[in-house]
């Protein structure tokens, strides 16, 4: 693609008035480039794509000569008047594609954009999430301004936060009016016979997109056949007979005028659409499928257009529409919004454009035989089918006891004590079934428990249970946490989001690969040790009662941060050995 | 969480589904006699029937090679035999001795065929298990009317590892019917499975230190109904570890490495799952510098 | 107390109620330790069984420590309950600890009930011994009708076969309180009598108990020994049949009026006499926390104020009689209707909207029971407005005063009033006031006292 470039002769007019300066001009992905023919002449012109706003270009077919007008995005238009209409839209379908491609561009230039180039939106966001958020305004002044962290450092692990927004931006589409086509009414003069229709783009492009029919007719009759004057003509004599609801004329005047008979009978492209679709339905019930069905293209069912339902006869069926599938139509196509962006006057750019659509969301349905095929699967009774052979590799658990002794440690080894166990069975057995006898002829023995025992027993449970609510608080739903001072409790917490926050930066820092990660790694070892010198000062400053409750608190995060300073320093040593012993090649990219 | 129409009938109404380790391994080699710890489930049983008129009990034996039902307090043709009365047996256990014998003698039975050798003395909870929330699912599922029903494991004899996916299913199954189990370990080890198994589904675990004072801890905590239990506070487990233990060395680890296929746990780095047998990639960490690492590696592997 | 109160609530109020002495008797029984456990509520029940053992009394700092910051006052009920039936006694030491320990005659039994379960001093029936012994199915059906022929005939004792064993003497004692004879027109349910048909069966039973036992002595039986006879007999297995040769000649008597009320089924054998008893019988212990109903309810309201009741009892259409309008009569169904003559008829008789509520939802059909509300609202909300409409003006008989002889004397005699709560109105301009009749006579003296 990249290689792909287009060069035509033209002419060159920096304005409308301007008579022009012949040349050529280049086109290429990035660029378009005027050279004109008179080495002398200073109208050389270099445009990138990327500027380009927008282009017009000349209609076919009037009486203009074949003029591409681009707009650049500093609003300055450049006019190139094409030999012939053929290269003028060679040259405007290469530019649109070109200017398709920039579109996506940018967005992959924002992400490697640095902090410099950050939108102000952004900027914004940013400041509104420090507001709402104390939390996160603490953490961020405590690591960002301090220079722990670089501002794209901490938001980098918050993108979520960021991203929520920037969805909502997103471009919608332009819609369509809900005037139905059939709703064009003709308006007379009143004095002649004579009806006018009234006919803009919009119109078109609607009548297009909800009568394939017609659009395929256009393509394949203008301007070999007919004029676009006599086309619409004829389609409006269509519609008037429709309108009229003479079916007896509109059937012999289809048999008299073939291209006539095109508007008129139902339309072919249409219902073939819709049986693909029909197939496309999920058969399970779906109700969100089933709402924008429009089955009626294939039965001949409901009311006449004007709410009439008068009966025809059977044999001029096919020159009878109902309402029902011309307000179906209808809102399919303004469902489906204005999916071209092409702002052409030209009538046959629009039905071309439209045509393309189509057949890309046909491709679009072959994928779909996938997901046909895995309906076919849910529609069948599952449990009556042979299991699916999925090419997944199967998990294997040779011996499940590797799985779970883990957990028993060594303590299980005990007991599987082998061969002595297998002479211990019998005897074992009739162990216990000396027990039940003796339990049978002497029934339970009594005194059950000795009073001693008992009380023993229910006042060692009380004193359990008097230690865990003293542990645990009165109210075992309210923790130990709830229980110290707020100022400790506050700063217990925030130094387990800010040792979260300090982590988090430094295993994702791993593996070292740039110098920079080195010393952010640094940066942050040295305020780790300084957290952990604060959580030691606090755990001392606690009154005695609760300081052993604030250690236990304390611990898992010293824990964390100990694997931590471990991790660092293992690290450090690997790398200062293999400095000294790999030698300098074998350094990865970028580390010093 | 309890519906409209089991408030009908009363709060502390609940059905009792006791599983009694049977395993001879167990019993022959712990402190306490079989028939003074049947002695003091007898008597606690006994007590919970006599709570409430509509309380109810089922008892289900937890062997080393099987299980099954050995009591009903709900059916009728557990009224004992004479004999059992005679002797000053509650009338009702007639039955349960009985068949508890039956149950022991079919399970030595069992036992014969199979290599002892390489099994851990475990008895066979996960069976019991289920045996007990089948139960449970059909009481649910007699009308909206029933007792509320709890798990009670007496067990002694250590896990077995080899029931551990069984054991677990069991457990989730029972968060999901809201069923508590409750446990109460006699055994010398710690039992894991119990231990989870009351945490995750809300049931109390329990080990007695003075094994000749059970009846006391089983009135005590586990006569407890369930309605009660909202008001009054049992032991609880001074923490739960919920640290793992590497696979390779069976150390408890704080950081580690976990197959993503069997989510096995190993404390180091290593070519290939030694439980599923999946071959892993190289770890991150290993990408910035693979030669030293594998320098390093090479003596330990 | 004007009148007979109706709320059985349940048989252990009764039982606290007996002198301690008697109290203490009754725990000789093994079976009356256990029903009473049963009747206790659960943190009691809890509060028991874990001092079955102790023999030292326990601090009851030490048993508060098991129970939560919301569980305080069911601490403090259980405690009183237990003390009240003299299970628990109280003991405060000189640090000013309470503590408690448990009827020594209670723990006993109890602890002997626990490990034997305890013997019925009955000798059950021998396999060998040929009598057929009906159904469980059958014994209910057994016991339900004739439960519901003795509530037929104490309501209407014109109606229904007339019941061998209990006494027409008997049949009074049971009638006190629920009809009025006054009328030449035969007797009539009073408001009571209502309140009683709409009870569930328990309460009915608990009612009808408790009148049979209170009118014990005029038969010359101890209550006492009637209550443990009862409550033994709740702890015999239903469908078992038990030899009547073990019991005394008034136990024999007492069985003989409860196989009337359905409780027991007699059945003579070839040379012995058994008997059997029924759900009614076993039930009677249930402990006291479900007074609501256990069976499943059959009556269908819809909003249009139509009511289908599936029932084929006769007992329960002349129960939906007391407030609806009985509009057919199918095999197994009821069609009535509530309607405003037929609601006011039953207020007339002194039912209580909110009992007839009650009582559909207690006993509305399961497929209706689901749904919430369970009666619909315009019907409940209506019956609540008919009643109101009638309850516009209240009646009170009063007395009217005039004439005081000064202001002092008025205010006075209105303050009196007050403190009695018995001023109705006053009018200090014209010193005229009317209190309640019932306070009629203090107020006399205390005007005459004035006077003085």
């Amino acid at each position: 693609m990249a290689g792909l470039q287009l060069e035509k002769r033209v002419k060159y007019k920096s304005s409308v008035k301007d008579p022009g300066t012949p040349g050529i001009l280049r086109l290429r992905e990035v660029m378009l480039l005027f050279v004109p023919e008179d080495p002398k002449s200073d109208s050389k012109l270099k445009v990138q794509t990327q500027n380009i706003k927008s282009q017009k270009s000349t209609k076919e077919g009037s009486n203009k000569p074949p003029w591409l007008n681009l707009t650049n995005k500093q609003g300055r238009s450049h006019i190139f008047e094409f030999e012939n209409y053929q290269d003028m839209h060679a040259c405007r379908e290469f530019i649109a594609k070109a200017l398709a491609k920039c579109e996506e561009e940018p967005k992959k230039l924002a992400v490697s954009t640095s902090a410099e180039q950050l939108s102000i939106a952004d900027l914004e966001l940013r400041f509104k999430l420090l507001r709402e958020n104390s939390e996160l305004q603490r953490l961020h002044k405590q690591f960002v301004e301090s220079k722990v962290l670089t501002e794209d450092e901490f938001w980098a692990t918050r993108k979520k936060l960021l991203g929520k927004d920037s969805i909502r931006k997103s471009k919608q589409q332009v819609g369509l009016k809900s005037m139905m086509v059939s709703g064009i009414k003709p308006s007379t003069d009143g004095r002649t016979n004579r009806v006018t229709f009234n006919l803009t783009p919009e119109i078109i492009f609607q009548i297009f997109a909800e009568k394939p029919a017609v659009r395929q007719a256009f393509i394949n009759y203008v301007p070999s056949k007919m004029t676009e004057k006599d086309f619409w003509t004829k389609y409006f004599r269509a519609e008037y007979l429709y309108s009229t609801k003479n079916t007896a004329v509109a059937a012999a005047e289809a048999a008299e005028d073939e291209e006539l008979a095109v508007f008129l009978k139902p339309d072919e492209i249409l219902a073939r659409e819709t049986r693909q679709k029909i197939r496309r339905v999920d058969p399970t019930l779906d109700m969100e499928a089933d709402q924008g069905d429009d089955y009626t293209h294939l039965m001949d069912h409901g009311i006449q257009r004007d709410g009439t339902s008068d009966i025809v006869e059977p044999h001029n069926d096919q020159f009878k529409r109902s309402l029902v599938q011309d307000l179906n139509r209808h809102a399919a196509v303004v469902l489906e919004g204005r999916s071209i962006d092409v702002e052409s006057e030209d009538t046959r750019t629009v039905a071309e454009a439209l045509m393309r659509v189509k057949q890309v969301s046909k491709a679009d349905s072959e994928a779909n035989q996938e997901r046909l095929e895995r309906i076919s699967r849910v529609a069948g009774m599952e449990d009556l089918q042979a299991p699916q052979n999925f090419p997944l590799a199967l998990l294997s658990i040779k011996d499940p006891r590797d799985y779970f002794e883990s957990q028993q440690g060594n303590i299980l080894n005990e007991p599987r004590g082998g061969g002595g166990l297998k002479r211990n069975i019998h005897e074992a057995y009739e162990l216990l079934k000396a027990s039940i006898l003796e339990i049978k002829t002497e029934g339970l023995c009594d005194p059950l428990i000795k009073p001693e025992v008992a009380l023993e027993v229910f006042s060692s449970l009380t004193r359990t249970i008097s230690t865990a609510k003293n542990i645990i608080g009165k109210n075992p739903r309210e923790s130990f946490l709830d229980r110290l001072p707020k100022p400790t409790k506050d700063q217990v917490l925030h130094h387990w989001t800010s040792i979260q926050e300090l982590l988090r930066h430094f295993w994702s820092s791993y593996p070292i690969t740039t110098t920079y990660l080195h010393t952010k790694v640094g940066k942050l070892k040295d305020a780790m040790s300084n957290t952990y010198s604060q959580l030691e000062a606090m755990k001392e400053s606690v009154q005695s009662d609760l300081r052993h409750q604030v250690s236990l608190l304390v611990r898992p995060m010293q824990q964390a941060l100990d694997a931590a300073f471990q991790h660092y320093e293992a690290d450090l040593q690997r790398r200062t050995t293999k400095s000294v012993g790999g030698g300098g090649g074998e350094r990865p990219n970028g580390y010093v | 969480m309890a519906s409209v129409a089991s408030k009908l009938y009363s709060d502390d109404v609940s059905l009792l589904v006791l599983l009694l380790d049977t395993n001879p391994f167990f019993w022959s080699s712990t402190s306490i006699k079989f028939s003074q710890f049947l002695s003091h489930v007898f008597a606690f049983l006994n007590a919970v029937l006599g709570l409430n008129q509509l309380n109810q009990v089922v008892v289900i034996a937890t062997g080393y090679s099987s299980c099954d039902y050995i009591y009903d307090s709900s059916s009728t043709s557990n009224h004992g035999s004479l004999e059992s009365s005679r002797i000053g047996l509650p009338a009702l256990f007639g039955s349960l001795i009985e068949k508890l014998e039956d149950f022991i003698t079919k399970d030595e039975e069992l036992i014969k065929e199979e290599e002892v050798e390489d099994r851990i003395a475990s008895s066979l909870l996960s069976g019991s298990l289920s045996m007990a929330l089948c139960y449970i699912q059909r009481v649910f599922r007699s009308g909206n009317i029933h007792p509320q029903p709890r798990i009670l494991c007496l067990q002694g004899s250590p896990d077995g590892p080899e029931q551990y996916v069984a054991v677990m299913n069991s457990i989730f199954s029972a968060q999901r019917l809201m069923v508590p189990i409750d446990s109460c370990y006699i055994g010398a080890q710690n039992s894991a499975f119990l231990q989870q198994a009351s945490y995750i589904t809300g049931g109390v675990h329990h080990t007695p230190k003075q094994l000749d004072g059970l009846f006391q801890y089983l009135t005590t905590i586990f006569a407890t109904d369930l309605h009660s239990r909202s008001f009054v506070q049992l032991p609880k487990p001074v923490g739960v570890d919920f640290r793992a233990s590497c696979f390779c060395h069976k150390k408890t680890i704080d950081m580690g490495y976990i197959c993503s296929v069997c989510l096995s746990i190993f404390c180091a780095h290593h070519k290939k799952c030694s439980t599923c047998g999946s071959v892993f990639g190289q770890s991150k960490l290993d990408d910035a510098s693979p030669v030293s690492n594998k320098k390093r590696k090479a003596p330990e592997t | 107390m004007p009148q007979v109160k109706i709320i059985a609530k349940n048989f252990m109020d009764m039982v606290a109620s007996l002198p301690a002495i008697k109290l203490d008797k009754l725990y000789n029984n093994v079976f009356i330790c256990e029903a009473i456990l049963r009747s206790l509520p659960p943190l009691a029940k809890k509060y028991v069984l874990q001092m079955l053992y102790t023999d030292v009394p326990v601090p009851g700092t030490m048993m508060e420590e098991w129970v939560l910051a919301d569980g305080v006052s069911k601490h403090r009920v259980a405690i009183d309950r237990l003390i009240q039936l003299r299970i628990f006694s109280e003991m405060v030491d000189r640090k000013n600890q309470t503590s408690y320990s448990l009827n020594p005659t209670f723990q006993n039994n109890l602890r002997k009930h626990i490990i034997s379960g305890g013997v019925l001093p009955r000798e059950p029936m021998n396999s060998d011994n040929a009598i057929k012994l009906p159904s469980l199915l059958e014994l209910e059906t057994y016991a339900l009708r004739q439960w519901e022929c003795f509530l037929l005939q104490l309501i209407n004792p014109s109606q229904g076969e007339k019941l061998a064993g209990i006494s027409p003497s008997m049949m009074r004692i049971f009638q006190r309180g629920l009809l009025s004879q006054r009328d030449k027109d035969g007797p009539r349910l009073t408001e009571s009598g209502f309140q009683f048909l709409l009870m569930d069966t328990n309460a009915q039973l608990w009612y009808i108990i408790r009148e049979y036992i209170s009118n014990a002595e005029e038969r010359d039986v101890d209550p006492a020994d009637l209550i443990s006879f009862l409550l033994e007999l709740s702890f015999h297995v239903t469908g078992e049949a038990y030899n009547l040769n073990t019991l005394t000649e008034v136990q024999k008597n007492t069985l003989k009026d409860l196989a009337d009320l359905g409780l027991v089924k007699l059945q003579q054998g070839r040379k012995d006499s058994w008997f059997i008893p029924t759900k009614l019988a076993t039930n009677l212990s249930v402990s006291l926390t479900d007074s609501s109903v256990r069976k499943e309810g059959y009556v269908v309201m819809e909003t249009n104020f139509r009511m289908y009741a599936y029932s084929t009892s006769k007992l329960q259409c002349e129960i939906l009689r007391l407030f609806a309008r009985i509009e057919y009569q199918l095999p197994n169904l009821i069609a009535a209707a509530i309607t405003k003559e037929s609601l006011y008829n039953a207020f007339d008789n002194g039912i209580t909207s909110d009992q007839i509520i009650t009582f559909l939802q207690q006993n509305s059909h399961p497929r209706c029971a689901d749904r919430i509300p369970s009666i619909p609202e315009n019907v409940t909300d209506q019956i609540r407005l008919w009643e109101a409409d009638l309850k516009r003006i209240e009646m009170t008989q009063a007395h009217f005063y005039d004439e005081f002889p000064s202001k002092d004397v008025f205010e006075a005699a209105c303050d009196f009033a007050r403190e009695w709560r018995g001023l109705l109105w006053e009018d200090s301009k014209r010193m005229r006031l009317v209190v309640k009749s019932e306070i009629h006579n203090q107020m006399r003296e205390f005007l005459h006292s004035q006077s003085k």
